[in-house]
């Protein structure tokens, strides 16, 4: 045959339908080569893997799976060995990083063939399987091994206990994949498994990497297991995982950290020490520079580490954790996953320390975090909201205005109509401290139409969407112009705020109260809005101060009735009805005595500032107020309080009595 | 920024001189004799021992909340009275965990500039946690610090114990006055080149009782112990509001 030909002959036989064909034949010898030349073309090519996913190949591989257990079992039969290997290797080529692969994979029914060939005699052949289905115990599909039944138990341990690496690998990858409840922790605990993990530390690599990932499965939150864990051999399982810390290969200096972390976010007593806590930053920090996966995987592990730990989070600043993260961060090509983790551990950063915010400034990145908000990956988008969030907590920064322009506002309202829930969570968290804006930039804000999106999402049905929406409304009205909060108003209306206030959930009603507080809190001309309408505004308050059960919100409508009590007569006259009046199904005494009688010293100071206010100086109704105080039985109560254990509510206190008996002095 | 002014404004309160009424068998005294309540019905000496456990911070006080207003005046030289500048401050920032607080500070009458100048400053709250009597920068030696905050007349129960080692093992949480250093970090409205200088810090204390703050400014460059007064204000309404904010 010329040559030409044969290249010809040979390409067709390649081909996806004629490789298919033979997959399907009847003789093992044509049969095993096309799983030869199926496994070459889709090792390492995700491309073909999903176009042979596509046309339903998995299935005929699985099926060359199950029909070869039976020949194999045929002794004296050796083609059957051959055609497991292949088909097992190519079932879990389709399982690796594709999760198409292990769906198909799964749906074809491999999972019982492939337990059930790990008990061949034939080396090669449990070697392979063994890869396979760890490779389909590494995705988040495959289901989940149920520890709880004791044949499963014993499976394990028995995987545990072979002699060949790769199934002591699958164990300790079913362990990573499955093991994800306390009660799983305790089974396997309880089983014997921590000591086989620990042993096999002293394996090869593989066996090392796949069983400190196990290990960390199995420590995660669980400070029982912890602790079995650190008494093991007299504290010789700690030491070994603190010694991988160095090790020579990346990954295991990562799983062993990242293990460490695990203990010491749940036990912090295991990390105290100053210079382990020291070695631990320095070595992820030295393992950013890794590329691939471990490179992948570092920024996450950092974060983890550092995430509401003031102490750790100043050694991996001292540590110039913030400038290498932000280094990497403006280098041209990073995959998504590398962007995400690298915000992440910046964002985890700035969370307290203000020194790491003014670094994260002056290492001019925030146009580059603002830029990611229009990332494609919704991961990164959010992730960036949360960067964003953290550095904007600087007040220094807000009372410059810093954040308040529309390279920065801009992108984020658009977030506001993001596909992604959580997306949309992290831009308004943002909005919210933005916002506050000390520099009377405000209305940069409401330009860009920021103030309709809040007003837009404070009537979602989401009650987390709402809750913020109305959290950054309030926010944006502290300290603003009237005019900002007539606009603001106008926007939500008189019967949103009032079904705000009413909301079923008491962290929207104690933000919307909050927001009536800072609406009124410029004097009069901003409290005569609160009246419109028949004061359906201060009526919705005054019930909630009433009848409410939750401390904040009470807090915020006490103080709300506070602020309006600073405006004129009517108002502090409105203001009396609403805190004397005797509350709906309950006691005949006033919410005022109510509060004034309390445990709490909050409520205690703002039921005083109220008082104060509607007996200040000088008004007409003054006397008369205070006399029906006094009726009230509420001066009488005041003079028990004048000696509050609270500092604060004493001296209130005495300022409204002097007041009080000044009145009197005046009036006489 | 070198802020002075000269004569202390008077009591935002109305009353004037000793007043006296009978509450719970002691005698409630106007704040112009209020070291005298202090002494005989606060007791400082129980109120810095008595909460030797638990939360040591400073008390909370809503008059040194985010959104307070104070106005007063600075003056600029001891000897010229008359050289004074108004001086209006709002707090915009409070975390008495990491004892800190900060806000803005407008200098109103400033020679030679044309528009008020508002600067931003940032507070350590003396706290014996985060922070001691003892300033450790900003060139105060601790015979700066002792020699200002001596000017503090509410400082002297504590300084015996702050000249051993900066009032660390002092419980200050029910103490009615709470110290602080200010230091001014940027100008917000005006360049750095407006031929001003906010190189030193103010040594401040507040008096939980009615709000008012006096300080005196540090500046080894400057004239010695400009002082700061300033009263708690309720900005000309019938009453003192309150607004909030919350950074997620």
């Amino acid at each position: 045959m010329p040559s030409t030909a044969a290249a010809a002959a040979a390409a067709a036989a390649n081909q996806p339908d004629e490789l298919i064909r033979r997959l399907r034949s009847g003789d093992g010898a044509v049969k095993l080569k096309a799983l030869r030349e199926l496994k070459n073309q889709i090792i390492g090519n995700r491309t073909k893997k999903l176009s042979y996913i596509k046309l339903g190949t998995v299935a005929d591989v699985v099926g060359v799976l199950a029909s070869s257990v039976s020949i194999d079992s045929d002794p004296g039969s050796g083609s059957g060995s051959s055609l497991i290997v292949e088909s097992a290797a190519i079932i879990g080529s389709f399982a690796c990083g594709v999760d198409a692969g292990v769906k198909a994979v799964l749906e074809a029914g491999a999972f019982p063939h492939l337990f059930r060939i790990l008990s061949n005699p034939n080396e090669k052949v449990v070697d392979t399987t063994a890869r396979s289905l760890r490779m389909i115990f590494q995705s988040r599909l495959a289901p989940k091994y149920d520890f709880s039944k004791n044949e499963n138990a014993d499976c394990l341990i028995s995987l545990l206990n072979s002699d060949n690496e790769n199934v002591t690998g699958l164990g300790a990858s079913i362990i990573t994949h499955s093991c994800k409840t306390i009660a799983d922790q305790k089974i396997l605990s309880s089983a014997g498994v921590l000591r086989r993990l620990i042993t096999l530390l002293n394996g090869s690599l593989y066996q090392r990497e796949a069983s400190l990932e196990a290990l960390t499965a199995m420590l995660s939150s669980n400070s029982a297991v912890i602790s079995n864990f650190v008494d093991l051999d007299n504290g010789r399982a700690l030491s070994s995982l603190i010694n991988l810390m160095e090790d020579k290969s990346p990954r295991t200096r990562l799983l062993a950290s990242t293990c460490l972390i695990v203990i010491g976010r749940t036990c912090s007593s295991y990390l105290q020490d100053i210079e382990l806590k020291n070695k631990l930053i320095l070595i992820l920090v030295e393992l950013l520079e890794e590329p691939d996966r471990v490179g992948d995987e570092v920024p996450f592990a950092l974060a983890k580490l550092i995430v509401d730990r003031e102490d750790l989070q100043r050694l991996a600043f001292e540590a110039n954790a913030l400038d290498k993260l932000c280094n990497f961060l403006q280098r041209e090509t990073l995959q998504p996953k590398r962007f995400e983790g690298l915000l992440l551990a910046i964002a985890e950063l700035c969370s307290r320390l203000e020194s790491c915010r003014s670094k994260f400034f002056s290492l001019k990145v925030l146009n580059l975090v603002t830029n990611s908000l229009k990332h494609d990956a919704a991961d990164v988008r959010t992730v960036a909201c949360i960067c964003l969030r953290n550095v904007t907590r600087s007040v220094k920064k807000l009372s410059a205005g810093y954040f308040m322009n529309e390279m920065v506002v801009d992108p984020l309202i658009q977030l506001l109509h993001d596909s992604s829930n959580s997306v949309q969570v992290a831009a308004l968290s943002v909005i919210s401290n933005i916002v506050v804006d000390f520099a009377n930039r405000k209305s940069i804000f409401l330009r860009c139409g920021g103030i309709k999106e809040l007003v837009r999402l404070s009537q979602s049905m989401d009650p987390t969407l709402r809750l913020n929406a109305v959290l950054a409304l309030k926010n944006f009205v502290f300290l603003a112009d009237n005019s900002s909060k007539e606009c603001v108003l106008a926007e939500l209306t008189v019967s949103t705020l009032v079904s705000l206030i009413c909301d079923p959930e008491p962290k929207v009603q104690e933000q919307a109260l909050a927001f009536v507080r800072n609406i009124l809190e410029s004097g009069i001309d901003s409290i005569k809005p609160v009246f419109t309408e028949d004061g359906i505004i201060i009526n919705a308050v005054g019930r909630q101060v009433r009848n409410a059960l939750d401390l904040n919100v009470c807090l915020e409508g006490i103080y709300a009735l506070g602020n309006v009590a600073t405006g004129n007569e009517l108002h502090k006259e409105a203001v009396m009805h609403q805190i004397l009046e005797p509350q709906v199904n309950g006691p005949s005494q006033s919410v005022l005595m109510k509060f004034l009688q309390g445990n709490n010293s909050q409520l205690r100071v703002g039921a005083i500032w109220c008082i104060i206010n509607l007996t200040y100086p000088d008004g007409p109704g003054t006397s008369s107020r205070i006399a029906r105080l006094r009726d009230g039985g509420v001066i009488c109560q005041l003079k028990k309080l004048a000696d509050d254990p609270c500092l604060d509510a004493k001296f209130r206190v005495k300022t409204a009595l002097v007041q009080c008996v000044n009145n009197n002095s005046c009036a006489k | 920024m070198p802020v002075r002014i000269a004569e202390s404004s008077s009591c935002s309160t109305p009353s004037q001189g000793i007043l006296k009424f009978e509450i719970l068998g002691w005698h409630l005294v106007s704040e112009s004799s209020e070291m005298e309540l202090i002494a005989r019905n606060l007791s400082i000496s129980d109120s810095l021992t008595c909460a030797n456990s638990g939360d040591t911070l400073p008390p909370a006080c809503t008059l040194l909340s985010i959104g307070q207003a104070f106005s007063g005046s600075q003056n600029v030289s001891s000897l010229q009275k008359d050289e004074a500048w108004k001086v209006n401050v709002r707090i915009q920032g409070c975390d008495l965990d990491h004892g800190y607080l900060c806000g803005t500070m407008e200098a109103l009458n400033v020679p030679f500039a044309d528009t008020p100048v508002v600067t931003f400053w940032e507070g350590e709250i003396v706290d014996t946690k985060n922070y001691t009597f003892f300033t450790g920068k900003w060139e105060a030696t601790i015979e700066d610090d002792i020699r200002h905050w001596s000017k503090f007349p509410s400082f002297s129960p504590l300084l015996n114990e702050v000249k051993d080692n900066g009032g660390r093992s002092l419980n200050l949480s029910n103490y009615p006055y709470i110290f602080m250093r200010w230091k001014e970090q940027y100008f917000v409205n005006v360049g750095v080149d407006c031929g001003l200088t906010i190189a030193g810090f103010y040594y401040v204390c507040f008096s939980v009782s009615d709000g008012s703050i006096d300080g005196f400014y540090y500046d080894p460059n400057s004239s010695p112990f400009q002082k700061l007064e300033l009263k708690s204000t309720n900005e000309g309404k019938s009453g003192f509001s309150f607004s909030s904010y919350q950074l997620q």
